[in-house]
């Protein structure tokens, strides 16, 4: 009985230890079913979509960009397809192999094979896809096509190249498009929400507007970001590709630039050291903007190698300056009229004043002498002459009995100092000098002597080709304006300047003046006379560099080509309606009768003979 | 107690355990063909194993209990004998040297250690007096970290948990006093971070660690948790279906045909596939408590009792880990995971259950 007995009681402990343990993982159970029960049921939308971000990969699609008309519909920039050849390098394991296999049908040049190897490394451990041709031929295309199968790493992608279709012409007024930086692409995934994986794929390559109108109209030109969706698999391996929303293509942008103007103005400057700007009067938008020397924006796009861009970039011509907006020449002669319209207005002088100009203005403060261009002076002068001949003892005179806060306003009010244009790519506004100005700048106060030398355009002051054409717009349109622009029908608003005493007969004799310039006998641009068949109103200007203060130490640095003075001019025509302004300079051409006068008329006969 | 008599012999067997493990196992078939992106050399391998490994648990069915009884010391001893050989002898892979290999088919020593383990400490418990004794108790627990230490430096962690288990789940069973126990978990509360600072390789620290904090380290060891995790949640309730798991075919799931073939059958099943899988599991479960509860002996109760353990804890384990509720180890989902080795132990364990179960007792006693 005792065993049976034992042998009950070990049972029955048995029996509650086993239901102990099975009780345990009951619990365990249950404890495991709710966990499964909340992935799979109460979190299941949550891990469906992580489950589809997982395989899925968003690329974004970079639409067709905006093509950009001229005035006349002229197409200046568009698109066209081109190949090339991508790789994914971090399935590829022997790069030079892999170059090897390749190059054994494709004529592969050493600089892309340098390229490729120097990044190969770098893309292979950031998993992005790294482009080995650019702009492959077709014959080479097909080729590869038909070997594909052996290149599961490689592909042909087709992206658009941004075409110049006067790729010299238009560099600094339209720019270029270029890989967007750090920064840029930064921007790109905030404001269009992009996908920051698209800059591990090569898609159809980003580009974003660097310079010029490509840059200031980028938010037109663009247009929508398309989007594909790539399953891929834990590597990253692409296993299809579907669209899943189309790209919207870029706006056209239709400016106000002229072509045959542009071309005109390369061809008169032919290279050389300066800028044209025009403008329409009737809107004040700009047709011509055109800075020089220049460069071609299809290589810089396109791929230039690294020792022509060197080339460009420290080259002494300094091509990628935009004179236009941001050279700063004094504006010599040509800041005349200005300053009449301020001794008139001002009732400083009127037509009929006028001095005895013995070909120097004697300070009376300290006896300093300021020369005329003229030796030995033009004798009686008034107004009229004053700015036919361009004296300068007479803007001496009238400069020196000037007050310069309110002569500083004046030359505000007309255009300098400040920004001229609405949507020019990095303008630069410069300054107008006042004593404010000068104290803080080169810790000095301000002498009569500066005043004076403002008169003829000298000293401190400096403008910008296009302020100087704005000013020659101002002028023609009799102080009414509008702010100037590049793109085709941008609404503006009407401005005009305020005179005291400046009248519409003034505006008148102004005219007759600055026409007599060019079809005055005496006029310093009379031999522009006969290379139009309309009349024309102008203003001479010759920036001196270097004040000679005798004519042997003038004629010395005349032997430097870079001390030479610049030449200017600011004209308007055609006469008595004029159409156009247009304002030329030459660096170091001298004369700006002679040297800058041919270039305004050949840029405004291709304006006007349209 | 229940046999086909053919007058000249008798097969024995339990037709609930048969027609329940071979589904499982066929079932399993399909799964592993999803879960191995439709390789069919795997299949094969695999489809050859099960077929096998079911003869081969009939036929360890046959034999009397008294038989695994008489010889369990030397099962033990020819299982760690084996283990050496692997140890000393065996193919070195991923650094560890689990297997013997036999030129076409490798085989882990070890699983067999813990199918030998519980029915030799059941022989040598079966007239144990209860409570069971401090000298048993010692000399059994010995034993225990005996095997479980050769196991686990080979290394093999997951396999040495088991084992571990199993024969505390029999000693347990047999009657361990309370006393010992609650001393016993006392003193291992007490040394837990002694354990964790000496016995713990740096990994499966951190293992244990992103456990409770999966963003520690999403990249690293989590990151088969959370991929898993993603793998089960999107399955939902019907699962993406056959094949269509983008989780598991997309390589995102590691080990889909061993260790997280759990997560497979989730992501192309969803709850309703893992109810009806986890429901097979659960009546084998309580067949195997039936049978334990009324097995004809003391030995049969301690050996079905402590084997039927050792299967579910390897699917909680298992289970667990791949839901994340347990820290990764390796641990196949048994009779469903890629590998012979666990499938023929599994085999081996019901083949002896079996016995237990359908033999009547020749001699009372």
């Amino acid at each position: 009985m005792i065993e049976i007995n034992e042998t009950y009681k070990e049972k029955t402990s048995f029996n509650k230890r086993l239901i102990f343990l099975y009780v345990v993982f009951g619990i365990l159970g249950i404890v495991f079913y709710y966990q499964i029960f909340n992935l799979q049921i109460s979190n299941y939308s949550e891990y469906e979509i992580a489950a589809k971000n997982n395989k899925n990969e968003e690329i974004s699609v970079q639409p067709l960009r905006g093509i950009i008309y001229d005035r006349n519909g002229e197409i200046l920039v568009n698109n066209i397809p081109t190949f090339d050849l991508i790789t994914k390098p971090i399935f590829i394991d022997d790069s030079n192999d892999f170059l090897l296999k390749l190059s054994s049908f494709l004529e592969i040049d050493e600089d892309e094979k340098k390229v490729f190897l120097s990044q190969f490394e770098k893309a292979k451990a950031l998993n992005k896809e790294l482009t080995l041709m650019q702009s492959i031929s077709d014959e080479d295309r097909a080729k590869f096509l038909v070997r594909s199968h052996m290149f599961e790493n490689a592909y042909v992608g087709k992206r658009y190249l941004r075409n110049y279709l006067y790729p010299e012409i238009f560099s600094h007024s339209i720019g270029y498009v270029g890989r967007p930086n750090e920064d840029e692409l930064d921007d790109m995934y905030e404001l269009k929400g992009l996908n920051q994986k698209i800059n591990f794929t090569y898609t159809n390559q980003l580009i974003v507007g660097k310079t010029g109108l490509e840059f200031t109209y980028e938010d037109i030109l663009t247009g929508e970001f398309g989007k594909n969706l790539r399953e891929v698999d834990a590597r990253g391996r692409t296993l299809g590709e579907e669209i899943s929303k189309e790209s919207k293509a870029g706006n056209n942008l239709y400016t106000s630039l002229d072509l045959q103007s542009h071309q005109a103005a390369h061809k008169a400057l032919n290279n050389r050291k300066g800028a044209v700007v025009a403008i329409d009067i009737k809107d004040g938008s700009i047709v011509t903007l055109f800075s020089s020397p220049t460069f071609s924006t299809n290589q810089l796009v396109n791929g230039i190698l690294q020792k022509d861009l060197d080339k460009l970039l420290f080259s002494q011509e300094k091509p990628f300056f935009n004179r236009a907006l941001k050279g700063r020449y004094p504006p010599a002669s040509s800041i005349k009229p200005a300053i009449a319209m301020f001794g008139i207005d001002q009732g400083l002088i009127d037509w009929n004043f006028s001095i005895f100009d013995e070909g120097f203005f004697t300070l009376p403060e300290d006896g300093r002498i300021y020369r005329d261009w003229k030796e030995g002076g033009h004798g009686d002068t008034n107004l009229f002459k004053a700015i036919t001949q361009s004296s300068n003892t007479y803007f001496f005179d009238l400069a020196y009995r000037s007050d310069i806060n309110q002569l500083n306003k004046h030359l505000l009010s007309i255009g300098f100092g400040d920004k001229t244009c609405i949507d020019c790519f990095e303008e630069d506004k410069v300054f107008v000098p006042e004593p404010s100005w000068k104290m803080n700048k080169h810790n000095f106060g301000w002498f009569k002597g500066d005043t004076v030398n403002m008169g003829v355009g000298q000293g401190y002051l400096v403008s910008t080709p296009i302020q100087l054409a704005k000013y020659a717009y101002i002028i023609a349109n009799k102080g009414n304006f509008y702010d100037l622009s590049l793109k085709k029908d941008l609404v503006k608003n009407e401005k005009k300047i305020e005179f005291n005493k400046f009248s519409n007969d003034d505006w008148f004799k102004l005219h007759e003046s600055m026409v007599n310039v060019i079809e005055g006998n005496t006029g310093t641009a009379r031999s522009l006379r006969e290379k139009k068949d309309y009349i024309v109103a102008a203003k001479t200007g010759t920036a001196e560099l270097v004040s000679g203060d005798n004519r042997e130490q003038y004629s010395e640095t005349r032997l430097d080509d870079s001390l030479r003075d610049h030449a200017l001019i600011i004209a308007f025509g055609p006469m008595p309606n004029p159409r156009y302004a247009v304002s030329v300079v030459v660096e170091n051409g001298e004369s700006g009768g002679s040297v800058a006068g041919p270039v305004a008329i050949t840029v405004l006969n291709s304006l006007i003979q349209e | 107690m229940r046999y086909l008599d053919f007058k000249r012999f008798s097969i024995y067997y339990d037709p609930y355990l048969i027609i329940f493990i071979t589904l499982l196992s066929i079932i399993g078939l399909f799964f592993l063909y999803s879960a191995s992106d439709g390789n069919s050399s795997v299949l094969i391998k695999q489809s050859i194993f099960v077929f096998f490994g079911l003869i081969l648990m009939i036929v360890l069915s046959q034999p009397d209990p008294q038989i695994y009884y008489s010889y369990s010391g030397i099962f033990l001893l020819v299982s760690i004998i084996l283990v050496f050989i692997a140890i000393f002898f065996g193919p070195e892979i991923n650094g560890a040297k689990r297997w013997i290999s036999f030129g076409f088919v490798s085989l882990q020593p070890s699983e067999l250690c813990k199918i030998f383990l519980p029915v030799f400490i059941a022989s040598y418990l079966y007239g144990a007096k209860l409570p069971i004794n401090l000298k048993n108790t010692f000399l059994t627990i010995f034993l225990i970290f005996i095997v479980f230490f050769i196991v686990s430096s080979q290394p093999d962690l997951g396999t040495g948990i088991v084992i571990l288990l199993s024969g505390l789940y029999v000693l347990f069973l047999a009657g361990l006093s309370w006393t010992f126990i609650g001393t016993a978990l006392a003193i291992f509360i007490i040394s837990l971070p002694f354990l964790w600072n000496n016995f713990l390789e740096p990994f499966q620290r951190q293992r244990i660690a992103t456990l409770f904090n999966p963003d520690l380290d999403p990249f690293g060891s989590a990151w088969n948790i959370t991929q898993s995790k993603i793998a089960i949640g999107s399955g939902g309730i019907l699962g993406k279906g056959f094949g269509e798991g983008t989780q598991s075919h997309l390589n995102f799931l590691p080990e889909t045909e061993t260790d997280f073939i759990f997560a497979v059958i989730a992501e192309e099943f969803g709850l309703v596939g893992l109810t009806i899988l986890m429901g097979l599991y659960f009546f084998i479960f309580i067949r195997c408590f039936y049978l334990s509860i009324n097995a004809r002996d003391r030995f049969c109760r301690l050996v079905i009792g402590g084997l039927s353990l050792v299967f579910i804890s390897t699917l909680f384990i298992n289970i667990g880990m791949v839901i994340g509720l347990l820290p990764v180890v390796g641990m196949p989902l048994p009779l469903i995971s890629q590998g012979g080795s666990s499938l023929i132990s599994f085999y081996i364990a019901f083949g002896i259950i079996i016995s237990m179960a359908s033999h009547t007792k020749l001699v009372p006693r």
